[in-house]
C-alpha cells in the first residue's frame, strides 16, 4: 500500500485548487476537534472508573471539583467540539455518498447551523452553572 | 472534498468503512448520552445519579454501545492522523496497528468493568 504524506496530499489539493477556503478550515478544525475529543475520551473513562477504583466518595469528590464554573465552561466547549465534529462528519459522509458536492459550501453552513442550534439548547441549560 | 475521499487509498477500505459506520453509531448514542447527562441531569451528576440512570437497561446498552463505537472511532482517527504524517515501513505500521488494537480493547474492557459497579 502506498503511503502519501499530508504534505503531498496538500500539494495535490493545491494543484486541484481544493486546499483553500472553507473546505480547508473545516478539515483542519475536524482533525483538531477529533484529537481533542480522542484525548478527552480516555480521561473520561479514567474519571468514571474512579467510581469503582476509589469508591463512590472519590468519584463524587471529582464531580465536586468539576462544578467549578470554568470547568463547566470547558465541559460546554467539549459539547461544542462534539457537535462541530458530528455535523462536519455528516457533511463528509454526504460528500462520500456524492450528495451535495456542487453545493458543498451551502451543505457546510446548513450543518453548522444545525450544530449551533443544538449547542444553543445545551447552552441554555449550562449558562446558569457557568455565570 | 477531495481531501476526505482520498483517505480511501491510504488507510485501507475496512478502516475507512469502519470509521463511517462507527460515526453514525456514535452520533446517535452520544446524543442520548449528552442529553441525559448534560441536559436532563445537569448539576445533579453524582455516583448515585449515575446509578439511577444506568438502572435502565436501555441507558446501559446505549452507553456500552457508545463506548465500543467511540473507542474504535477515536483510535482509528488517531491512526488516520499518524498515517497522514507519514508512518513509513511495514513493520512500524503493523506495530502501530497492534498497539492501537491492544489500547482499544483495554479501554473497552476497562470501561465496561468500571460501569459494572452500578450494575451488580
Amino acid at each position: 500500500m502506498r503511503v502519501v504524506s499530508a504534505k503531498d496530499r496538500e500539494t495535490a489539493n493545491i494543484g486541484t485548487g481544493l486546499w483553500k477556503g472553507i473546505g480547508m478550515w473545516a478539515w483542519m478544525l475536524f482533525r483538531l476537534s477529533g484529537l481533542i475529543l480522542a484525548a478527552y475520551l480516555f480521561v473520561h473513562i479514567w474519571v468514571i472508573s474512579q467510581g469503582r477504583v476509589g469508591g463512590p466518595d472519590s468519584l463524587d469528590s471529582l464531580f465536586e471539583f468539576f462544578d467549578h464554573p470554568f470547568l463547566v465552561f470547558l465541559d460546554f466547549m467539549l459539547v461544542a467540539a462534539v457537535l462541530f465534529h458530528a455535523l462536519n462528519g455528516v457533511r463528509v459522509i454526504l460528500m462520500d455518498l456524492g450528495v451535495g458536492i456542487r453545493r458543498h459550501k451551502a451543505v457546510f453552513w446548513i450543518c453548522m447551523a444545525v450544530a449551533a442550534g443544538v449547542l444553543w439548547l445545551f447552552a441554555y441549560k449550562a449558562i446558569p452553572f457557568i455565570l | 472534498m477531495r481531501t476526505e475521499t482520498l483517505d480511501r487509498s491510504r488507510g485501507g477500505m475496512w478502516p475507512w468503512l469502519g470509521q463511517r459506520v462507527t460515526a453514525v453509531v456514535v452520533i446517535v448514542t452520544i446524543m442520548v448520552h449528552l442529553v441525559l447527562t448534560h441536559y436532563v441531569a445537569i448539576g445533579e451528576l453524582s455516583y448515585d445519579n449515575i446509578g439511577e440512570r444506568l438502572a435502565a437497561g436501555a441507558v446501559l446498552a446505549n452507553d456500552v454501545l457508545l463506548l465500543l463505537a467511540v473507542v474504535f472511532h477515536a483510535l482509528n482517527g488517531v491512526r488516520m492522523v499518524v498515517l497522514d504524517w507519514g508512518l513509513s515501513g511495514r513493520g512500524a505500521r503493523r506495530g502501530f496497528d497492534v498497539f492501537l488494537w491492544v489500547a482499544g480493547i483495554f479501554a473497552v474492557v476497562y470501561g465496561i468493568w468500571a460501569l459494572w459497579v452500578w450494575v451488580s
